[in-house]
């Protein structure tokens, strides 16, 4: 047995479903109910943030592409700030996470960033840089805007799409199901998570080798 | 390419970094007749287009016609796809062209002697580095009349071109097999000879990682291909639907049965 399933079995007897554990063990690589990989970043306001300090807090991770239609999507309809807000007043800590390459579409500098954060009014705890890639390949990042919710003992719940609705299209976001808070409340009610995985949908993520 | 000079004076609908143009093959509709159009996207050169599986990211372009009563449009016959991409991010896709034949039926109560149109609103994704979205509103008008509808000679090569590129059905002889493990489904293909360059393209998201290696074994009558099997697959899954593109470009549709873990095979 690989010690990542074995690891899987332990960790999903305690908060998880048997529902969960049967289905996991048809898995491959997952990453849903296995302990979140640490990483430290440097963020757009200078600080250093390390996943292993905010144990015992939900932490959402989404990727961030500011010239991705599908980001823009999110953003131009306001529905990730309000996410932002919602979940963060609820002492969610929330990262934006910059993968693109300098040479790629969505390379940002710290400036850059807080002034599209302001223009934007986006609230996450803090929008961490990561040009290297080291963060999203930690976390085999597809897309933007994929998003990631750990749990406060560290496991990841959820993995994949923002929504169900995998456009381009700002009409499309007040119909459509968020799986991000889907897995939040039902993970903060004691539920199992009913949709751990998704396909992340949207733009790949500019990593230094990317040419798509 | 002659095919491009042939169609020169045909306007395409400009989308984001290339054109889109729909096409009829016939002349003109009869009543109780089939007949095909195709929309064709010319992309400048590195851009692509997706498959109906996109793969990582992407997405397919979405089609919403706008018909006369009397007249129903078919899915669209995707050709074979290509992989797109990098080692860590595989998309499924069209490189500067593809031609999406769809299938048109003129009911028997087509009443109409006027001329139709035929008009298309595309939702389409186009990338190269770098995404954007496009939207493209093709239309055609076409006579109506009670004669069977003759071809249209400057289609016929354009059609016949994009007929080559669909998958075909694998010969009833050809013998399929899958067989998973925890991580990965494996193919086995008995299809009379060695087959040493295999891919498999799943029509459905969300079975097989995209992006891993596709592992091939040639064997005398054919070949062994392992796929791993997405992060994503939650459910196990009775079979595996797809393209398989040997050499290079010859594909054919497969739709294979998975064999229960643990289970001897046939």
């Amino acid at each position: 047995m690989k010690r990542s399933t074995f690891y899987l079995m332990l960790v999903a007897m305690i908060p998880m479903t048997i529902i969960l554990c049967a289905a996991t063990l048809l898995l491959a690589a997952v990453k849903v109910g296995e302990l979140a990989p640490t990483f430290a970043a440097t963020a757009s306001d200078g600080k250093t943030y390390k996943l292993a300090d905010y144990h015992g807090k939900y932490v959402v991770l989404e990727w961030h592409n500011n010239g991705c239609p599908y980001v823009g999507k999110q953003y131009n309809s306001g529905n990730m700030q309000k996410l932002q807000k919602q979940w963060t007043g609820k002492g969610v800590v929330w990262f934006t996470i910059l993968s693109s390459a300098p040479d790629k579409q969505g390379f940002v500098t710290a400036s850059d960033e807080n002034s599209y954060m302001a223009k934007m009014h986006a609230a996450p705890t803090a929008a961490l840089l990561d040009p290297s890639g080291e963060i999203g390949h930690l976390y085999d990042a597809k897309t933007s805007p994929q998003m990631v919710v750990i749990n406060p003992q560290g496991i990841v719940i959820y993995d994949g799409a923002i929504d169900d609705k995998p456009t381009t299209d700002v009409a499309d976001v007040p119909g459509a199901t968020n799986y991000v808070s889907l897995a939040l409340e039902q993970s903060m009610s004691g539920k199992p998570v009913a949709t751990p995985a998704t396909r992340p949908y949207g733009c790949s993520v500019k990593y230094s080798d990317s040419s798509h | 390419m002659a095919l491009c000079s042939a169609r020169a004076q045909a306007a395409g609908t400009p989308i984001p970094h290339g054109t889109l143009e729909l096409i009829s093959e016939k002349q003109w509709i009869a009543a109780g007749h089939l007949f095909d159009v195709a929309l064709h996207f010319e992309l400048e050169k590195g851009w692509h287009v997706y498959w109906v599986n996109p793969g990582d990211s992407g997405e397919p372009p979405r089609v919403t016609w706008d018909l006369p009563a009397g007249i129903k449009a078919g899915a669209i016959e995707w050709p074979a796809p290509r992989r797109l991409g990098t080692s860590t991010i595989v998309n499924y896709g069209y490189e500067d062209a593809v031609t999406l034949v769809v299938p048109m039926r003129a009911e028997a109560s087509l009443a109409s002697q006027k001329p139709v149109q035929i008009a298309a609103n595309v939702k389409v994704l186009v990338c190269r580095e770098m995404c954007i979205p496009g939207n493209g509103q093709v239309s055609l008008t076409l006579p109506v009349k009670l004669q069977p509808p003759p071809a249209n000679a400057q289609s016929t090569p354009f059609f016949a071109e994009a007929r080559k590129a669909w998958p075909r059905p694998a010969p009833a002889s050809w013998k399929f097999s899958i067989a998973q493990t925890n991580d990965s489904f494996v193919l086995t293909a008995k299809l009379g000879r060695k087959i040493t360059d295999a891919t498999f393209f799943p029509v459905a998201e969300s079975q097989i990682s995209n992006a891993s290696a596709q592992t091939l074994v040639p064997t005398a009558m054919g070949f062994t291909l392992t796929l791993r099997k997405s992060d994503q697959l939650f459910k196990p899954i009775a079979r595996l639907k797809g393209v398989i593109l040997l050499s290079g470009d010859k594909a054919y549709s497969i739709d294979v049965p998975i064999g229960v873990p643990g289970a001897s095979g046939p």
